[in-house]
Order: structure tokens, then sequence, then C-alpha cells
């Protein structure tokens, strides 16, 4: 059997119907009409295996998700697009880096001993600690900040307000200046081997710090420790959670009071915390919870949210700002002066879309922790 | 169903629930609880003064689909069988709050019976069938479609009770939004069906009465515009597949090969679906006044309940359970099924396995018979 061919046994794609369910929800197909989960399917069932592997379209999926959560045949297209990167990396195949290839060059350099993470940024008016049952997964929020300066992307503040949100638990979590990337976009971009090792050593420090509860702010972070890390390692020994379970919790129980924060504003799911993990509620619920505060739903939510448009620093075109501008139409239009992100990505590649020229009006974007830690310092933000 | 009610060896007992069923093939004991009317059946003759005087409104009218109200006292639907009057006791003014009975008073046969108390029925039977149809899936939690949502987005039974002269709008096929006529309308298929994380099956009569909707639609309007969105169009059988010729010549209905895969709404919530047209390759938006989505067929409310009660097993997805070489016959001997109650058929099929499981119930009650006389 072709390396094509495992592929399809594994992801069961010959249950194809045909009925372009994929390509009618596709974020991507919608604005590029040479871009279509069907015909690749079709294309890998039908034609020598060459045809797919060494389609360039294989590296625009945003795996996003959204054709597998409505696939009348249950077959996950990113998965499918996950392995025949794998097998096409191994043919020495790859996608248009963005950003020049920066963000790849730092993951591949988080896989030698040259990396350690400087942790000064915290200061001393937060909490945290060398051991304990919780543990803070920063991830890559500090090297974003760097990267991203035109953006003004925050990445430390969003990892800083997350921290204070945790000290108002009455959680004093461990950081660690050893851990590295979590490998997310390696193993979705088809890179399984270096994954395996960030992984590997990952769960090493983890188990140094001897917590048994490991907390992340971004989803991605969270659904490969949750979803992938256990697919290689068997049953993790600690929990994975992300902050709004164990915020959504303790609103539950009373005791988290937030402070007013007098504004309009819209959510976006993030794919990993929405369609991946199920996580629609908690962020919800917190959001809610703040007096003053007006949720405005968009349209599509939850597990119909459209994904911000670009994934893994791979392929992001014309077609990609496409899909984020009509995003933040949508989110403009529900009238909310902020756009509330929970994913540190979904801030980026919105914020990036934000400078087009066709916007009239320019929403606010905000990571959800920021604004908590906001409402918590009573500051008004309105 | 009118004959069902004529017939002088049929004894209909509607408004009733079974309750037990003991015994075994040839000598079933079954208990029924035939539910108070608080009208007296013998009397009644539904002629509608009582509910036309009833001054209690505002009660969702299920068969209506609850697109309008109906009032506590009622007849299911125009015409039903048996033509009686019931009272909805929840409902009920005089039963809510001790005052009104306006009913009896208007009653000009004496009907209205308000002492009435639910009766138990005790029936010695040779055989019994099962023949309880089906429900239709809740569209709300496909939530790409919008259902709920977006107003103009409606069921395929939601569409049936608009088109029809004794529905709601009086066979006008108006919009939730605003009430203004739907001219171009989408019919989708294999809402639910054919799809391994909902209903895997196919449930085998979408695609004909979508396409006999679309044709109703373009009798009650000319200028009205049909799209019909399907996978692969099942008419199967030996008129069928003329039947959708038809639809294509002389109904001017448009057929998609494609499965939408969102709807969304503009401003004047006129539904916008999205799909890929999969014969030309091209993802598109149609925007119409109507979406009518075609729901899966789900085995009916209570027969899990029911199938508990006649020890009867049922099937993955929760249809009695019947298999060859009798495909009425359930598990339980002398216990039959037919219809959608086994699995989803057209009207030809269901008719055409009542009397198989009538011969079938038959044969049971003819042997005892044959037995005593020995």
């Amino acid at each position: 059997m072709t390396e094509l061919g495992k592929i399809i046994q594994e992801t069961k794609a010959y249950y194809c119907l045909e009925c372009g369910i994929c390509t009618g929800s596709c974020p991507i197909s919608r604005y590029d009409s040479t871009y279509s989960p069907r015909l690749m399917v079709e294309r890998a069932l039908l034609l020598p295996e060459a045809n797919t592997i060494e389609d360039e379209h294989v590296w625009s999926c945003l795996t996003c998700g959204t054709c597998g959560s409505r696939c009348p045949s249950a077959i996950e297209y990113r998965g499918f697009t996950r392995l025949v990167r794998d097998v096409a990396r191994g043919r020495g195949l790859e996608g248009v880096c963005t950003h020049a290839g920066t963000i790849q060059a730092m993951m591949e350099l988080q896989t030698t001993n040259l990396f350690e993470k400087d942790l000064s940024w915290i200061g001393e008016d937060l909490k945290v600690s060398k051991t304990g049952e919780y543990y803070y997964f920063i991830g890559c929020l500090p090297q974003f900040e760097a990267i991203f300066k035109e953006l003004h992307f925050d990445g430390k503040e969003h990892a800083r307000s997350t921290i204070k949100v945790l000290n108002r638990l009455g959680i004093e979590p461990v950081v660690s200046s050893q851990e590295k990337c979590c490998g997310h976009d390696f193993y979705w971009s088809g890179q399984f081997e270096g994954f395996k090792e960030l992984a590997r050593y990952n769960l090493e420090v983890i188990k140094k710090s001897k917590a048994d509860k490991i907390v992340f702010s971004c989803p991605e972070g969270y659904a490969a420790f949750k979803q992938i890390y256990p697919e290689l390692f068997g049953k993790l020994k600690f929990e994975v959670l992300h902050i709004t379970e164990l915020i959504a919790a303790k609103i539950k129980k009373g005791g988290f009071d937030l402070g007013e924060v007098g504004c309009k504003v819209t959510y976006q799911d993030p794919c990993r915390l929405g369609r991946f993990s199920g996580i629609y509620e908690e962020p919800r619920e917190i959001l809610k919870s703040i007096p003053g505060l007006e949720l405005i739903e968009m349209p599509r939510n939850r597990k119909e949210a459209v994904c911000c448009g670009s994934s893994t620093w791979i392929n992001c075109s014309r077609v990609n700002k496409r899909i984020q501008l009509e995003r933040l139409k949508e989110a403009q239009k529900t009238g909310a002066e902020i756009l509330i992100t929970a994913c540190p990505k979904c801030k980026i590649h919105l914020s990036c879309a934000l400078k087009d020229n066709d916007l009239d009006e320019k929403v606010e974007i905000k990571d959800l922790n920021v604004l908590l830690a906001e409402s918590l310092g009573g500051k008004d933000i309105a | 169903m009118l004959d069902v009610g004529r017939h002088p060896n049929i004894n209909m007992l509607a408004y009733s629930e079974v309750k037990e069923v003991n015994g075994e093939v040839g000598n079933f004991t079954v208990k029924i609880n035939k539910k108070a009317r608080y009208v007296k059946e013998e009397v009644c003759n539904a002629c509608g003064d009582c509910i036309a005087k009833c001054p209690m409104k505002k009660v969702p009218d299920e068969f209506d689909m609850k697109l309008r109200n109906r009032k506590a006292i009622y007849l299911y639907f125009s015409q039903g069988i048996p033509a009686i009057a019931t009272i909805d006791k929840e409902h009920c003014i005089y039963f809510q709050t001790g005052k009104c009975r306006v009913c009896e008073k208007f009653c000009q046969k004496g009907a209205i019976d308000f002492e009435q108390q639910d009766q138990t029925l005790n029936l010695n039977v040779g055989a019994v069938i099962l023949a309880t149809g089906f429900d239709l899936l809740d569209p709300s939690g496909l939530t790409q479609y919008g259902y709920g949502r977006i107003k103009n987005v409606i069921t395929g039974l939601e569409y049936e009770r608009l088109i029809n002269a004794t529905g709601p709008t009086g066979g006008h096929l108006l919009r939730r939004s605003d009430e203004k006529s739907a001219k171009r309308v989408a019919y989708l298929q294999c809402i639910g069906s054919r799809d391994l994380n909902n209903c895997s099956y196919c449930s085998h009569v979408c695609c004909m009465y979508s396409i006999k909707d679309a044709m109703l639609a373009k009798e009650h309007d000319p200028d009205s515009v049909s799209y019909i969105f399907h996978t692969d169009l099942r008419n199967v059988g030996k008129w069928f597949q003329k039947y959708e010729i038809r639809g294509k010549e002389e109904y001017g209905i448009n057929f998609i090969r494609g499965r939408v895969a969102e709807i969304t709404e503009d401003e004047e919530q006129n539904p916008i679906v999205w799909y890929e047209d999969t014969n030309t390759h091209e993802v598109r938006s149609r925007t119409v006044d109507m979406v009518v989505l075609a729901t899966a067929a789900i085995p009916s409310k209570g027969i899990k309940e029911l199938a508990k009660l006649v020890g009867v097993k049922t099937d993955e997805y929760g249809f009695i359970k019947t298999g060859l070489p009798f495909p009425t016959d359930t598990s339980v001997a002398g216990v039959f099924a037919c219809g959608f109650c086994i699995a989803p058929a057209d009207i030809p099929e269901s008719v055409a396995q009542a009397s198989a499981a009538a011969s079938r119930a038959a044969e049971v009650v003819f042997a005892r018979k044959a037995k005593k006389r020995a």
C-alpha cells in the first residue's frame, strides 16, 4: 500500500459521498476557487499519489475543522491534511513560510539546547513559584511579542494578565524558563519528529515542577497537551486545564468578583478551544459575569465560528486576508466596541487584517485575560 | 382513515395509552388507559360551537407545528377520526381556576362532562400490531442551518402546514419574518439524514416530498422559483423518476447537486445558502426568500417505552427490530410491526407492510380459534 493509501485507510476518506459540504464550508474555498477539500479527497482516491502529495494546496488548509465538524461521512479532513503534510515534508516539500520563516526558525531553535526563556518581565507584583500544584504554560507569548511589534501584540501582557487572574484564584503558578514550544504548529505542519522531541522535553520540565495541574491561556498549547500528547505518551500524569475552565468553575462556586467594565463586546471562538475542545460556554459565562459588559454574538458563533484565517505560519495570502476582513466586518456589524479573543494567534492574525484600508471602522481586539485583569484591577476601559 | 372509523369490526381507541402488555402469542392482555376528554364521545357531533366560544385562545397548536394557536377545547385536526372535541386540561380555564364552563353552556348536545375520569380497559387479544409512525429530527442542533435563529428557515412539516389550505395561512406561502409571500424557495435535502454524526440512514421520503412541495409552490404562485439541493436524488421505483423529470420540465425546479454547507442571513432576513455545486466545482451563495429543511425521520417519541412494555427489541437507531423472512415479525411471537416504526418507508410501502402485518396477525388469531374449536 502507498503512503497515501494508508492515510486514506486511517482517515476513512473512502467514505466520502462527494456531497460538497466540506468545500461549501471551507473558509479558503470561499475566496480561492482553486482550493477544494472535496476535490483533494477525490484526487487522493482516484489519481496517482503524487497528485495529492505534491499539490501545493496541501499547505492551504487552515486545519480549522469546520468541514470535519459538518462532514456527513465523519471524515476528519484536518487529520487527512496533517498526514499528507507529513509525507510531503518527508519528500522535501513544504508550504510558503510566512514572516520569512522567522517563526519556523524559532521553533527549530527550541529543539536544540540553545534556548531558555527570559521570565524577568513577570515582575515582582505577581506571585509565581518554582514547584507547586499548578503549572502555567506560558508558551510562545513573549516570543510573539518580539516578532509582532508592529502589530502592538502584547504577548507578555497576556501572560501577566493570566498570572494575575490565577493569583486572584488563589493560585501561585509554577512558571519555568526551561519550557519550550508546545509543538502544536510542528504537528499540524507535518513535522512530527520535531513535535515529538518538544513534547518529550516539555513533559520532563513539568515532571520536575511536581505540578499535577497544568494551566494554559493559549488554546493551541491546551489542545496539543489535551489531545495530542496522550496519543503519543498515553494518559498524562497531570490534569490539563484551560484558564477559562478554572475561572468559570470558580464563578459558578461564587467568590470571584469582577469589576465593572462598561462596554459591548463580541467573542471570537478559537478553533482549538471551540471545535477542537468543545469549550464554548466557559468564556461566555466569564464575559457575562463582568458587570456592565454586554456580550453580543456574531451570527456565526460556537461550532460555526469562522477561523481567524491563518494557521501554522504557512501559506498566508490575499485569500487569508479576505477571510479575516469578512470576520472583522461580521464582528463590527454586531455593534460591539471590542472583539474578545481567547487565543494569541486569533489576536495576531485579526490585528494584522485590521490594518486594511477597506475597513471603515476599526473594532478593538483584546485578549480575554487582559480584559479580566483590567476588570479585576477595577480599571475602567470603556 | 375514514374506512377504519366506519368499519364494524374495528374498535378505535384514540386518545388512549398502552400501559401493560402481558401474556403470549394468541392470548395477550393489554391494559389501556383511555384518557378523559371531558366530552362524551357518544354524544359529541363535532359541530365546533364549543371551540368557537372557548375563551382560552393561546394554546400553541401541535398539529399546525405551533404556527398558530388553538383553543383549550379542540379537535386535533379537522379531518381527524374520531371527530370528537377534547378539553386540554392543562390549558382549560375551568380546570385551572375553577371558573368558566363556557363550552358546557354553548354545547347544544350536552356533551361536556367535567366529571369524566380516565378509564382503564383490559383487552384480551390474540396478536398485537405496532404502527406508531415517526418523528422528525429537531434541526436546531445543526446550528449551521440556523433553524430557530433565522426566521425564514423552516422544516418540511412547517412548510406543509403553510401550503395547506386548512393551515394557518390558508395555503399561502408566507414568510415567518414579515408575512410576505415567498417567491424563491430552497429545499435542502439530507438534514441529519445520511449523516454518520446524526442519522446514518436515508430518510427515504424527502426527495419525493420536496419535489412535491416545489410543485405545490409553483401551482400556488406561477412566479415562484424552486431550488432543490441534494446529495443524490433517491427517487427510486417505477414512477418516481418520472416525477422528478416532470418537476424539472413542467415546473422548472432547479436541481442542484451539492449539500448546503451553511445558511446566513441578509438585512431583509432573507436566508443565504452557501454550497458547492459539485457538478461545476464552484462554491456559491444564493439568496432566497425561504429555506425548507428536509429533516431526518427518527423513531417516534415514546417508542422506547412502548418497546419495553411489549418486550420487543429495537435496532441500533431505535426503530422496532424486525427481520427476514417475515419483515413485519418482531422479536416477540404474536407481535408485529409495520410502517415507519420499523424504518423509513413511503406510503405505498407502509400500506403493503400493514397488509402483511394484518395477515400475519390473522394467522395467529385464526390458529387460536381453530384450536379452541377442536
